[in-house]
């Protein structure tokens, strides 16, 4: 089920609040509420198959399992050992289900075999939901968090709907306390409410009617150089809003529901460098692979040649995370090796430059790498790279000028959304006419509401990018 | 002020979700949407939920029955082309006092029409052979859609069909020949298109200049349906005359394999679902027309999409007898069973861009 859509908006999430808050709240524990939240969010996520379930289920028992194990045995033999295999057990999974084909697929390229493809579909949110269960596990090793010892609470955690199937991915430490004993108030439902609609629309108007001209004009074979930048432009404000959307919900909600998750976006495209952008970018994503891969390995206090090896894993890794093919592979590997460059070559040039400098600079690079992430294989990112500079030998044509003028003004209202600039405005407002946004905060969001309804009922195009992780 | 405001958004969050869940639930839909033209979606059976088809089915569902479907959609449509100023929704556009959709021309489902005619050309003794395509009106509005390319068309069809004489219908046509509000043509202003066939075929056309024009009521086309935008409607009318008024239409029933005698022009289908079924009663698979009152002993066999049933009527008074065939209705197998065609018989293929580009829909197997 996705959250734009009529389904989740009108029946499901209505019908979640209604019982969610029914139930008596008792600060000092809202076990009731959160099984409440366990049974949504079991709903939420058999919705997409009952299989998947089980295989959550599977996967939640394991954890909490061997948290306990983990607990009991800490600073005894076998301590070790038990982790290797808790992170073996919520690895594997992820292994089967994503990776197994790809690996099938090369050891067939390789040797010439013809080992048959298991085309298992892949549980929706395995990604964010195993990177969850790592960290719970790891910090649980390294003792920064005490061990959830009831079943349904873990549960709970792990299942939390509103950022179950697509992020951010919410460390057990950043909400233990919330798990067992959390606060509602008004002023935290509007928040959530106006978090949860603002991201509704970027999704819902922004994000969809750039994938629509992103697939417009990257579906066309011999682009031309202005079809192929449009496409791109398309798509990095399309997977920009799409993600960061998500995200917006996802933060709504728990918010609702009396959590506080961490940012996951912070407006990457006015980022100055590489570095910058991956600090702003899926940022739940990137410190995680920082706190448990990254700093793990030693980090930036290693020698020149050991940070460059660490670099080139984490995030050939976090491209491999993001899909089991090379061009995400490729796409990791691109940004560590600029990552690297910025570390060693041009931190102190870029510090120097004018930001619109840096900011086209970052732009240019971030725009490049969704090429490999959007191509189906690395062929079809070099096919569209080519394009982009020319090398179809067509400057231009009338149909990519058709769609790039038609969404002209969805192009520069996107740009503008993808900067801070809305938010500071609607804050500046908020603060200078108090009387007047306690008017207009509720009519726009009923205004955005409607809209968004009026784009979902009649939708035929409603993807979601990072649903396939 | 602050908590005024919080409780204001709590308020209005709450009341859009509940209202529309609330009337969701209670309000009553019909499961026919006259304006969309289709049937909504059922509630899908429990069995469904063995195989996943359910939450896919509830979807569908909640989507299509959601109250005030209709204004909803309008909304959108103003949004996207008066907001967001978009040239289109979809390929749906409103241009020069027309709601229209463009579809820019697919290369392989053409190839594959012009592999289709050249197949059922080459089952027919005539040598008398023709083609015509009726391009969507957005090749004739002031904006440059990228839809009908008359030249990439002339291109893949010409080399493929060297037998048949290709027949030009983009100068008899105009934007006013094209329903404002629908995809087909009116057939009042189409006298040019038979003008343009007499002298291609070796008719005398002049007969059109004698038509009476009668009128069946207004409606709202496809387009009007789709974009759900309050437009000015249609007026339908028909074009008749001594000689189409005498003529008789013989419908072959494609479950008894009988014909069964209608009228050209049936005026009772006017008000049902699609409106231009007026015209020879809409999707049927062969029709015989017969003019006894007909000069001639030509024989035309037209094979036609929906545009052909406006078309077929006023070429009437030219020919003796015409066999309106639809190859989406009837399998290329079936021909021989229904249909002898003399060598000296004219055969016209007529066919809208939409069904070039969607020539899968043609029962001819291609070899």
């Amino acid at each position: 089920m996705l959250f734009s859509s009529v389904t989740f908006l009108y029946a499901f999430l209505p019908a979640t609040l209604l019982v969610y808050f029914l139930v008596p709240q008792r600060t000092d524990s809202p076990k009731g509420r959160n099984h409440v939240l366990l049974g949504a969010g079991m709903v939420f996520y058999a919705w997409g198959g009952f299989w998947y379930l089980v295989i959550l289920a599977a996967q939640i028992v394991a954890a909490w399992g061997f948290g306990l194990a983990l607990e009991r045995l800490r600073g005894r033999w076998g301590f070790k050992t038990v982790f290797v295999a808790s992170v073996g057990v919520a690895l594997s999974t992820l292994l089967c289900y994503k990776y197994t084909d790809f690996f099938i697929d090369n050891l067939n390229a390789l040797f010439g075999s013809d080992l048959p493809a298991l085309k298992l579909l892949l549980p929706l949110g395995i990604s964010f939901y195993t990177f969850q269960i790592l960290s719970y596990l790891i910090d649980l090793y390294r003792g920064t968090i005490a061990v959830q010892r009831n079943l349904g609470t873990f549960a709970t955690y792990v299942s939390l709907f509103p950022q179950l199937i697509a992020g951010p991915i919410i460390r057990y430490a950043d909400i233990s306390e919330a798990l067992t004993s959390r606060t509602h108030s008004i002023e935290d439902f509007a928040a959530g409410a106006r978090r949860f609609v603002i991201g509704l629309a970027k999704k819902v108007i922004l994000a969809n009617t750039m994938g629509k001209l992103a697939a417009t004009l990257g579906n066309t074979e011999h682009s031309s150089t202005l079809a192929a930048w449009g496409y791109l432009i398309a798509f990095a404000l399309q997977i920009y809003f799409d993600f960061s959307a998500y995200s917006d919900m996802a933060i709504g909600l728990g918010r609702i529901f009396g959590f506080r998750f961490k940012e996951n976006f912070n407006y990457p495209y006015i980022a100055v460098s590489i570095t910058d952008f991956w600090r702003r970018w899926h940022i739940s994503l990137s410190s995680w692979f920082r706190d448990y891969v990254y700093f793990p390995l030693g980090g930036s206090r290693v020698p020149i040649r050991r940070i460059c090896l660490n670099l080139l894993l984490v995030w050939s890794l976090t491209g491999f995370w993001h899909g089991a093919a090379w061009n995400f592979i490729a796409w990791g590997g691109y940004f560590a090796v600029i990552l690297i460059i910025e570390k060693f070559l041009l931190s102190g040039t870029l510090e120097k430059l004018p930001n619109w400098l840096t900011r086209c600079y970052t732009w240019l690079i971030v725009l490049i790498g969704w090429v490999f992430f959007d191509a189906g294989s690395l062929g079809g990112a070099l096919e569209t790279l080519g394009a982009l500079f020319g090398a179809n030998g067509v400057g231009a044509d009338p149909t990519a000028w058709y769609h790039v003028e038609s969404y002209a003004l969805v192009l520069v209202m996107a740009s503008i959304g993808a900067t801070p600039l809305p938010t500071k405005a609607g804050k500046w407002l908020a603060e200078r006419y108090p009387k007047f946004a306690a008017v207009a905060e509720p009519v726009v969001l009923i205004g955005l509401l409607v809209l968004c309804t009026a784009f979902l009922v009649n939708s035929t195009f409603n993807p979601f990018i990072y649903f396939r992780f | 002020m602050t908590n005024l405001r919080a409780i204001a958004s709590t308020v209005a969050f709450a009341l859009v979700l509940a209202g529309g869940g609330l009337v969701q639930l209670f309000a009553q839909t019909p499961d026919m949407l006259r304006s969309e033209r289709r049937q909504l979606a059922a509630m899908p059976a429990l069995s469904s939920l063995v195989d996943q088809g359910w939450m896919e089915g509830f979807e569908d569902f909640v989507a299509d029955r959601f109250p005030g479907r209709d204004g909803f959609r309008a909304l959108k449509a103003f949004t996207v082309l008066k907001a967001f100023r978009q040239s289109d929704l979809d390929g749906l556009y409103l241009a020069d006092g027309h709601a229209g959709k463009f579809e820019p021309v697919n290369v392989a489902s053409a190839t594959r029409m012009a592999e289709k005619i050249k197949i059922v050309a080459a089952g027919l003794e005539s040598q008398r052979l023709y083609y015509a395509i009726v391009p969507d009106k957005s090749y004739y509005t002031s904006r440059n859609f990228p839809g009908y390319d008359r030249l990439l068309v002339h291109q893949l069809l010409s080399e493929r069909l060297s037998d048949l004489t290709e027949i030009d219908l983009t100068q008899a046509l105009n934007l006013d020949a094209y329903y404002s509000t629908d995809l087909h043509w009116d057939q009042s202003r189409i006298t040019p298109v038979v003008a343009a066939l007499g002298e291609a075929m070796g008719f005398d056309a002049s007969y059109t200049q004698t038509l009476q024009s009668l009128t069946a009521g207004s409606f709202s086309g496809v387009y009007a349906s789709q974009l759900a935008l309050p437009l000015l409607p249609d007026v339908m009318t028909y074009l008749t005359s001594a000689s189409i008024d005498q003529s008789t239409a013989n419908y072959l029933n494609p479950q008894t394999g009988l014909f069964e005698p209608a009228p050209i022009y049936q005026l009772d289908l006017f008000e049902q679902l699609d409106p231009y079924n007026l015209y020879m009663a809409g999707s049927q698979p062969l029709i015989v027309l017969e003019n006894p009152a007909a000069t001639t002993e030509r024989e035309l066999v037209l094979f036609r999409d929906s545009f052909g049933s406006a078309l077929a009527p006023l070429l009437l008074p030219a020919y003796r007898k015409i066999t309106v065939i639809d190859l989406r209705y009837l399998h290329i197998e079936l021909l021989d069973q229904y249909l002898q065609v003399p060598p000296a018989a004219d055969v016209l293929f007529v066919y809208s861009s939409q069904i070039l580009n969607n020539s899968d829909t043609l029962m001819v197997p291609i070899r």
